[in-house]
């Protein structure tokens, strides 16, 4: 998908090179029409595939942990205790290797995507220009809704007594998943250099 | 008309130029694996790929602008 892209950047760079050099030959009807396309068509189509691949390429597990403070979060996934809700959700591919901090991070919201760009984009401002926190949170908190997205409907969780008792107050986010006291380990990675962990065959 | 037709050339190189920086902006933005690659995307090859086009387009508004002399 990068590759017919890239072509198609290529194309649209040797179009403008021509109207660079030889701007006059713009004077012909067909010309014109050339210049339209490798100046205004062509360009604006790369736009947005260069967005399009650049938000797909922003959900991969390994774009979040390219980030220097996103490492040891990363290597949590890897971390062999099955207390561990998001290294378990990992390894047993629960969600999408691939796409496994996306997958629990991402706002399910109609804007979503482009709410957790802004968001990144915050990220990446406070890190290279402002000053980056000592800790890092989640703006209002891990929401229900993410757990949710997947578990509900889904015949385990639903059957699972604890769960079935307190259905109302998780779907009203009133209870946290995590924080209640029932899924409280989810990185944990000021304590990994005590961890064991889990070595993949492949 | 003359003159026209230079500030024309002269808007199409500006919007040529505009446009192949941009884009190999954006080919470098496509291959460097990094969260900074989508600021340079967003922020520097796509803004100078939008200025490019709007080149673009105001050199089609003073080509299709007729000479002073032959308006009615």
């Amino acid at each position: 998908m990068i590759g017919i892209l890239i072509c198609q950047i290529v194309l649209s760079v040797v179009l403008a090179a021509v109207f660079l050099i030889l701007p006059s030959v713009t004077t012909g009807a067909a010309w014109k029409v050339l210049a339209f396309i490798g100046l205004c068509v062509l360009p604006a189509l790369c736009i947005v595939g260069g967005m399009n691949t650049h938000i797909q390429r922003s959900e991969q597990t390994q774009f979040c942990i390219s980030c220097h403070v996103m490492v040891p979060y990363g290597k949590s996934l890897y971390v062999d205790d099955p207390t561990h809700i998001s290294a378990q959700h990992f390894q047993n591919h629960r969600v999408p290797a691939d796409m496994a901090c996306y997958s629990c991070h991402a706002d399910y919201g109609i804007y979503g995507p482009l709410k957790d760009k802004l968001q990144g984009l915050t990220r990446i401002y406070m890190q290279y220009v402002s000053t980056p926190p000592n800790e890092i949170t989640i703006p209002g908190g891990f929401k229900n809704a993410q757990c949710l997205h997947c578990h509900l409907g889904a015949r385990s969780f639903e059957e699972n007594q604890i769960h079935a008792a307190i259905m109302d107050s998780l779907t009203s986010n009133q209870m946290s998943c995590l924080t209640s006291g029932c899924h409280d380990t989810a990185h944990d990675v000021a304590n990994l250099s005590h961890k064991k962990f889990w070595k993949p065959v492949q | 008309m003359k003159l026209s037709a230079i500030g024309i050339q002269r808007l199409l190189r500006a919007s040529s130029a505009l446009v192949i920086v941009g884009l190999l902006l954006e080919i470098v933005s496509l291959l460097w694996f990094h969260p900074l690659s989508f600021v340079l995307f967003a922020f520097v090859a796509a803004t100078l790929i939008g200025l490019g086009i709007l080149v673009y387009l105001v050199s089609l508004v003073f080509a299709a602008t007729p000479p002073t002399g032959n308006r009615n």
